[in-house]
């Protein structure tokens, strides 16, 4: 059997141990820490949706499978880059991608923002804060507030925000922007309709200026109006591209609001885009699309359970995209953030149109 | 007419470039907005904030759901999005940061 070392040999390996564990133990803080401490962050972000429609005209199919993946890059409290891509497959099986926004957001100081870039509208409410799937409460958006709609889809210019307390319970908001406006679409001699999909070019060589400006007396009720101003032209026609067509005059008007009791949430919308006549255009007659809604929705069963009540009007030049919406809804909360929607809407539109087809709606979502 | 409305929009661009200069010569020029520290009623404020204002969009997310470091690219999404100020994000971080 071996000696034991001796005392004074068996304290020295006992103190290297003890040093060595220590030193283990401030490397893994150290490492704790960074992600902590670090000036800048990159995180992913966004929402996926999945679903299906049966309209009673017999026709049904899995019509949604998307992601919108959402980038932010953030420096201190000084800047954000967020962009966010929507992908989604197409019904020919081909993959949509596009960029929904990308923008440099700059913290001026604590009342002001300034971004630039490709940013979602800031007119209204729905386009900029409701339409993620696993936000919007009914599993489609209200007639209008979509392509060739009466709200503004996003814009590539600058803008300004930032919001002001007054008191210790109102505040005021505002949003400030100025970018190239969107483009207008002729066929068979009509204006066809308007993309506000955001552009990196401006046929009409004038700015378009607006804004939104909110209003909240107290933190559960909220109250906003928006604007914007500017020229836009066609560019194209009959599905070709077309150049050279004058400037017309654009203009948006809008008005929201939503408010908050308890687990009871209303909210409603109105929002129009007018484009003017131009004489000389190969599309001389102007435009106007138009649309309102208003939704409540109630949650209920320990908020795990929520009925959703939506009526939509949407008015344009053309009868076959106009719309009227009853929309009801059913949803279970499988999380704050993935929710399964079941929805019936009622649509009356054109006849033979499938504005005018009613059907079920079935959808999840869920935001990451 | 169409001279006029020309006129009113590049007025409104100009505006809009000198509000910005102002504002951004009255920035903090540190880059970062100084924590408010050892303010004990943060948290409770904070809160608040996060009950009022995230709700009037969306369903409230668990704190426990994101790390610190992931609040903080989030609540500065919103702080842009819902139009925050400064102050307000600052204490919808710490509520989630001491709630996660």
């Amino acid at each position: 059997m071996a000696a034991s070392p001796p005392a004074g040999q068996q304290i020295e390996t006992l103190r290297i141990a003890v040093d060595r564990a220590n030193q283990t133990a401030n490397s893994a803080r150290r490492s704790a820490d960074e992600w902590r401490n670090t000036r800048a962050v990159t995180h992913l972000a966004g929402y996926a949706a999945a679903g299906y429609a049966s309209q009673d005209n017999g026709a049904d199919s899995f019509d949604v499978a998307n992601f919108n993946p959402i980038f932010h890059f953030q420096y201190a409290d000084r800047v954000l880059w967020e962009s966010e891509l929507e992908v989604e497959v197409e019904e020919d099986g081909s993959t949509g991608v596009a960029l929904e926004y990308s923008a440099i957001n700059i913290f001026v100081n604590d009342y002001l923002t300034f971004g630039a870039g490709k940013f979602v509208s800031p007119i209204g409410n729905f386009r900029q804060n409701i339409h993620p799937a696993w936000i919007n409460k009914l599993p489609s958006a209200p007639p209008g507030f979509g392509h060739d709609g009466a709200a503004p889809l996003a814009e590539v210019g600058f803008q300004l925000r930032g919001g002001l307390p007054i008191g210790d319970r109102s505040k005021v908001t505002y949003t400030g922007y100025v970018g190239n406006g969107p483009k207008l679409e002729g066929e068979d001699g009509e204006l066809h309709g308007v993309d506000t999909d955001g552009f990196t070019g401006d046929p009409d060589d004038e700015k378009v200026v607006g804004g939104r400006l909110t209003l909240l007396p107290v933190p559960s009720l909220e109250i906003g109006v928006s604007g914007a101003f500017g020229d836009a032209a066609v560019v194209e026609n009959d599905g070709l591209d077309f150049e050279g067509d004058p400037a017309r005059d654009y203009e948006v008007l809008g008005a929201d609001f939503s408010y908050r009791w308890h687990t009871l949430d209303l909210r409603g919308e109105y929002v129009q885009q007018d484009i003017g006549d131009a004489a000389g255009s190969i599309v001389p007659e102007g435009g106007k699309w138009e649309t309102w809604y208003l939704q409540g929705a109630y949650q209920f069963a320990e908020a795990k359970w929520e009925g959703v009540l939506r009526y939509t009007d949407f008015d344009s030049p053309h009868p076959d995209q106009t719309q009227e919406q009853w929309s009801v809804g059913l949803n279970y909360l499988l999380t704050p953030n993935a929710i399964l929607k079941l929805g019936y809407e009622f649509n009356d539109g054109l006849a033979g149109e499938e504005t005018d087809e009613d059907r079920w709606l079935l959808q999840v979502a869920y935001g990451y | 007419m169409k001279r006029t409305n020309s006129s009113a929009r590049r007025c409104a661009v100009v505006g809009l470039a000198l509000a910005l200069t102002g504002a951004a010569a009255a920035a903090d020029p540190a880059g970062t907005a100084a924590p408010a520290g050892n303010d004990p009623s943060q948290f409770a404020r904070g809160a608040q904030t996060w009950a009022a204002t995230c709700a009037r969009c969306h369903n409230m997310r668990d704190p426990k759901e994101l790390r610190d470091d992931q609040w903080r690219a989030v609540v500065a999404h919103m702080r842009v999005r819902a139009n925050l100020t400064g102050q307000e994000a600052r204490d919808v971080l710490a509520f989630l940061q001491e709630s996660n």
